[in-house]
């Protein structure tokens, strides 16, 4: 079944065409990798698709549903989830907290029933709480709950970023350069770890510049450059494409 | 000290301080008192916005002056008892913050800032200029009733210390419950990153769009009190610089703070008095104090502690 479909979708920034016209699909169970050089348009892709920016034209569809122009805590509450390039976590709260933002969306107290302590909040809270601690356990930070998340190395904020993804039940989880800063050993257990959410039935789409990692976990990729797809593919096939390598490696003139 | 020790210091110090009045405190200095409780409440309503939610907001004292007025001119012209016109000040101190704050709730720090000093100024000219005929132009409102509770006129000033203080009670229990809930973490997502915030789904605008309206509101239960207080109130009342003023105290003490902004309220109000003999020259003094704190405690007198959170089980065992 198809759950992400993008058609056509362009974007500029100014007079400079950042995606110029990309369309592809997403299948559940898929783990699809988005390469291609700098520059070639991948976080703008993952921008447009979470919402963040609106694209100029084209159309996204997360599960039946029209993203384009929704606002992006609209796409995080169909079940579309994203990590950021740039870590963005709220550095000064404690990691608990960090990933209950994930939760708020799955939680119902209102303003009124929030100031009045009605029944209902506590129990919410507690399970939230409870769930929120189940997501720490799944990424291996649960022992780090209180510490503020501005103080964890660099590798672990990108795990909290994709704990805090995963507290929001969500159908796909989109991370932008999950291995960024990470070394060798942390890369690894990463690996595993997004082998580990695909076994919870959470399709992914990741953006990476490590080769090999992209490799191994990958079953699907999508090359990018300036703009355009250019290949897509499995990963053995995208290996042989010619216009891959000659995007990566340039021409001899 | 122990929490503990020091939950019972603050529970025999709020027993104390309730008790002023029987221990023989003058009227002045209730009078005081009142006047600090009066602006505890207006910087702890605007705490949520400025503190919480980290919006810079200059304008607070805009939707109080709605909230006095809506009394004082449901009072005087259509004679509606004090108490009954509280709910009217406040829907229609949070109905106004909602038409004027939905189309700049997007702006950002310093702009946002502008807008709202601009909306203060407008509210002020409005009320000067005796709008629809009801604001009594720059004099203001005259003869507004005192409250009745339970068929007692209240007229004494230790009677609206109990009456202003059990009202800055009850706010602080709410707002603490307020910020401990769903909607309290958000606003805090939103000052940390709103990006990020809306990122993980968090309707940014309506929380920031809710948190002004909370405080608006509340301003404007405080102007039912103020006005029925003074009896009297006019334009020079709500002014920017009062807007300043409570700017001043949420800074101060601690963005976020309850401690923070209480024990601002009573540096930044009630200090200036004990220092009457000093004349012009304490404003002097308190600006230089003002000065010195930002430039080496510019996260305030009293930050706000870090939220404390229980574990569920079986968690509480295996992290503790």
């Amino acid at each position: 079944m198809i759950l992400l479909s993008i058609s056509s979708l362009t974007k500029s920034f100014g007079g400079l065409v950042a995606v110029g016209g990309v369309s592809f699909e997403v299948t559940q169970g898929d783990v699809l990798g988005l390469i291609g050089p700098n520059g070639a348009g991948k976080t703008t892709v993952f921008n447009l698709v979470t919402g963040i920016t609106p694209p100029d034209s084209g159309d996204i569809f997360f599960a039946q549903r029209r993203l384009a122009r929704l606002k992006p805590h609209k796409v995080v509450e169909l079940g579309l989830a994203r990590t950021f390039q740039t870590i963005r976590l709220f550095p000064h709260m404690s990691v608990l907290e960090n990933v209950l933002s994930g939760r708020h969306c799955r939680m119902r107290t209102g303003i009124v029933a929030s100031m009045l302590s009605l029944p209902g909040k506590a129990l919410e809270e507690r399970n939230a709480i409870a769930r929120a601690m189940e997501e720490l356990e799944f990424v291996g930070l649960a022992d780090r709950w209180r510490a503020p998340a501005g103080g964890l190395s660099y590798g672990d904020q990108r795990l909290l970023e994709i704990a805090r993804a995963l507290a929001t039940d969500p159908r796909m989880v989109v991370l932008d350069e999950p291995a960024g800063g990470m070394n060798d050993q942390e890369t690894v257990e990463l690996r595993s770890l997004i082998r580990r959410i695909k076994k919870r039935g959470i399709t992914i789409m990741l953006i990476e510049h490590d080769m090999g990692f992209v490799m191994r976990v990958c079953n699907k990729l999508v090359v990018l450059e300036n703009g355009l797809v250019i290949a897509r593919g499995t990963p053995e096939e995208i290996q042989k494409d010619q216009r891959v390598i000659e995007a990566y490696l340039g021409v001899d003139d | 000290m122990t929490t503990n020790q020091r939950k019972i210091l603050a529970a025999i110090g709020v027993v104390l301080f309730f008790a002023l009045p029987e221990l023989g405190l003058g009227t002045y200095w209730l009078g005081v008192l009142n006047q600090v409780g009066i602006y505890a409440v207006l910087a702890l309503s605007l705490n949520i916005i400025l503190g919480h939610a980290g919006m810079f907001h200059m304008g607070h004292a805009a939707f109080f002056a709605v909230g006095a007025y809506a009394t004082a001119i449901l009072n005087t012209h259509y004679g509606v008892p004090i108490f009954a016109t509280i709910p009217v000040a406040g829907f229609a101190a949070g109905l106004f913050a909602l038409a004027v704050a939905a189309p700049i709730i997007h702006l950002r720090g310093d702009y946002l800032l502008m807008v709202t000093i601009g909306i203060v100024e407008i509210v002020r000219i409005a009320l000067i200029n005796d709008i629809f005929g009801l604001t009594g132009g720059a004099n203001g409102i005259v003869g507004i009733q005192r409250p009745m509770l339970f068929g007692l006129r209240l007229t004494k000033p230790w009677q609206f210390f109990y009456l202003i203080w059990g009202f800055v009670a009850v706010s602080m229990f709410l707002f603490r419950w307020l910020e401990h809930s769903r909607f309290g973490r958000a606003l805090k997502f939103i000052r940390e990153d709103v990006v990020a915030a809306e990122g993980m789904g968090i309707n940014t605008s309506r929380c920031k769009l809710s948190a002004f309206v909370i405080g608006a509101v509340w301003a404007g239960f405080t102007g039912t009190i103020f006005a029925t207080q003074m009896r009297t109130i006019s334009p020079g009342s709500f002014s920017y610089w009062e807007s300043v003023v409570l700017f001043m105290i949420v800074i101060l003490g601690g963005r976020g703070s309850q401690r923070g902004v209480l024990i601002g309220s009573f540096l930044v109000i009630g200090l200036p008095e004990l220092f009457r003999g000093l004349q012009s020259g304490r404003m002097l003094i308190f600006g230089a104090a003002l000065v010195v704190m930002m430039i080496f405690r510019p996260q305030g007198l009293f930050p706000a502690p870090r939220r404390h959170y229980n574990l569920p089980e079986p968690y509480r065992d295996k992290y503790l």
